[in-house]
C-alpha cells in the first residue's frame, strides 16, 4: 500500500469523534475517539470505529476507552497514542511532520491546552496550534463572520456545549458549559436504572436517544423497547420507554444547554443583538441533532434557530480553512490575540 | 576631553536607537492593518468556497456516521 505524503492537517479532537482535514484534500478521517487496549500489556488493539464497537462488550483483559471527557484529555498517554495512530493513518511519519491546527473547547484551561499541543507534537506534528471550536464552527458553517454583523453559533458536542457571538473574525461573547450529548446518554442510563430497575450500556442509551429522544414534543413519536439486565434478578429484561419519559430524563441537561445560550445572548452588545432576530442562531455539532432542540431553544429565546448544513463537519471544515490560509489566519489561534 | 567625547557618543547612540525604535513602531501600524485585512479577506465567502467544496470525503476516508453522534 502506498502511504501518501503528509500535508498540514486540521483536527477536530472531539470527545465523541475525531475528524481530520488534510490541506488540499478535504476530510480524510472521521472516526469515534475511542481506543481499545490490552489491560495487561498496554498494547493498542484497535482505534476508531473498531474500538467503538467494543465498548461494553470486551472481555476482562481488554478495555475500550474514550481518552477525552468534557473536551479535555483525561489520559494524556492514551490520547497521545490515539493521535499518533490516527496521524499514521493519514500518512504522517517521522519523516513527514505536518503543521497541525487542533480545535478545542474555548473553556479549557492553560494546562489542558498544553496537554493537547504536547500530545500532538509527540505524536508527530511539527507544530501544533489551537483554535476555539465555536470559531472553527462558524467558519465551517459559512457564517459571514468577515462582516461587522452579529453571528451566533451554538456548538453542542459530546462533552461540551458552547455558544459564541462572532463579528469581524473575532469572538465578541462566549458561554461554555461542560455538558453535551454524552450527558444526555448518561441521564437516560440513570433514569432507566432508577425507574425501571435495569442496567443498560452507554451505546444502548445513545440508541434510545437517537430513536426516541427529544428536547421538545415532536410529531410522530414512538415508544421504544429497551433491553438490559434486571438489577434484582440479574436476568435479561425488556421494558418499554416512552418519549415523555426520555424528555423527563434529559430535562436537566437540556435546560443547562438552553440556559447557557440565554446567558450568551445576554452578554452580546445591543448592536449585534438585533442582528440575531433577523439572521437567527446556527446550531452545529452532533448534540444539535437531538430532535426538538432547535425548537426548544427558539421557544425559550424567541430568536430563530437554524441547523447548519454540515452539523457534524462544520468544526473541522472551519479548522481546515484555517490550515488552507495558514499565514493569513494564524492570528486566530488561541493565545495569538492576547 | 575624553569624558565629553564618551558622553557625546553615548548620546548619539541613544538618539540612533530611539530613531530606529520609533521608525519600527511606525512601520508596524500598517502591518497590523494589512494582517487584519488579510484575515478578513481569507474569511470571505469566496475564500471559503474552495474549502466547502472539499466537503466530500476522499476515497480513503473513513466515515464515522455509525459512531457516536456527538462531536
Amino acid at each position: 500500500m502506498m502511504v501518501p505524503m503528509a500535508r498540514d492537517l486540521a483536527i477536530d479532537l472531539g470527545t465523541a469523534n475525531t475528524l481530520v482535514y488534510m490541506k488540499g484534500r478535504g476530510i480524510v478521517l472521521n472516526e469515534p475517539s475511542v481506543i481499545a487496549l490490552n489491560r495487561q500489556t498496554g498494547e493498542v488493539l484497535a482505534t476508531g470505529r473498531e474500538a467503538w464497537q467494543m465498548i461494553g462488550r470486551t472481555p476482562g483483559y481488554i478495555v475500550a476507552v474514550r481518552p477525552l471527557r468534557g473536551g479535555a484529555i483525561t489520559d494524556f498517554e492514551i490520547t497521545e497514542r490515539m493521535i499518533r495512530l490516527l496521524l499514521q493513518r493519514v500518512g504522517v511519519s517521522r519523516f513527514t511532520r505536518p503543521k497541525v491546527v487542533i480545535c478545542v473547547p474555548s473553556a479549557i484551561t492553560e494546562v489542558e491546552r498544553r496537554a493537547v499541543t504536547d500530545a500532538a507534537r509527540r505524536a508527530g506534528a511539527a507544530d501544533a496550534n489551537l483554535i476555539e471550536q465555536p470559531m472553527a464552527a462558524a467558519i465551517g458553517a459559512d457564517l459571514p463572520i468577515d462582516e461587522p454583523v452579529g453571528n451566533m453559533v451554538i456548538d453542542i458536542g459530546g462533552g461540551t456545549s458552547e455558544t459564541a457571538v462572532i463579528s469581524l473574525g473575532g469572538i465578541v461573547a462566549l458561554e461554555a458549559v461542560r455538558v453535551g450529548s454524552f450527558d444526555i446518554d448518561a441521564a437516560i442510563q440513570n433514569y432507566v436504572r432508577r425507574e425501571h430497575g435495569i442496567a443498560i450500556g452507554e451505546r444502548t442509551a445513545e440508541e434510545i436517544k437517537v430513536a426516541i429522544g427529544s428536547a421538545d414534543p415532536t410529531p410522530d413519536e414512538n415508544q421504544a423497547e429497551v433491553r438490559g439486565r434486571d438489577l434484582m434478578t440479574g436476568l435479561p429484561k425488556t421494558v418499554i420507554l416512552t418519549p415523555e419519559e426520555v424528555r423527563y430524563a434529559i430535562e436537566d441537561v437540556v435546560s443547562s444547554i438552553v440556559a447557557s445560550v440565554i446567558r450568551c445572548l445576554s452578554k452580546a452588545p445591543p448592536e449585534l443583538s438585533q442582528d440575531f432576530l433577523v439572521r437567527g442562531m446556527y446550531l452545529v455539532g452532533g448534540g444539535g441533532l437531538l430532535r426538538g432542540l432547535a425548537e426548544r431553544i427558539e421557544r425559550e429565546t424567541e430568536v430563530p434557530v437554524k441547523m447548519s448544513n454540515v452539523p457534524l463537519e462544520a468544526v473541522v471544515l472551519g479548522a481546515g480553512h484555517v490550515i488552507e490560509h495558514y499565514e493569513a489566519l494564524k492570528g486566530m489561534f488561541m493565545g495569538a490575540r492576547r | 576631553m575624553i569624558p565629553a567625547l564618551v558622553v557625546i557618543v553615548v548620546l548619539v547612540v541613544l538618539v540612533a536607537l530611539f530613531a530606529v525604535a520609533y521608525a519600527g513602531r511606525n512601520r508596524r501600524q500598517p502591518d497590523d492593518i494589512d494582517s487584519f485585512r488579510r484575515q478578513i479577506d481569507a474569511l470571505s465567502p469566496e475564500a471559503r468556497r474552495e474549502t466547502s467544496d472539499r466537503m466530500k470525503p476522499s476515497d480513503g476516508a473513513s466515515n464515522g456516521d455509525d459512531g457516536a453522534n456527538g462531536t
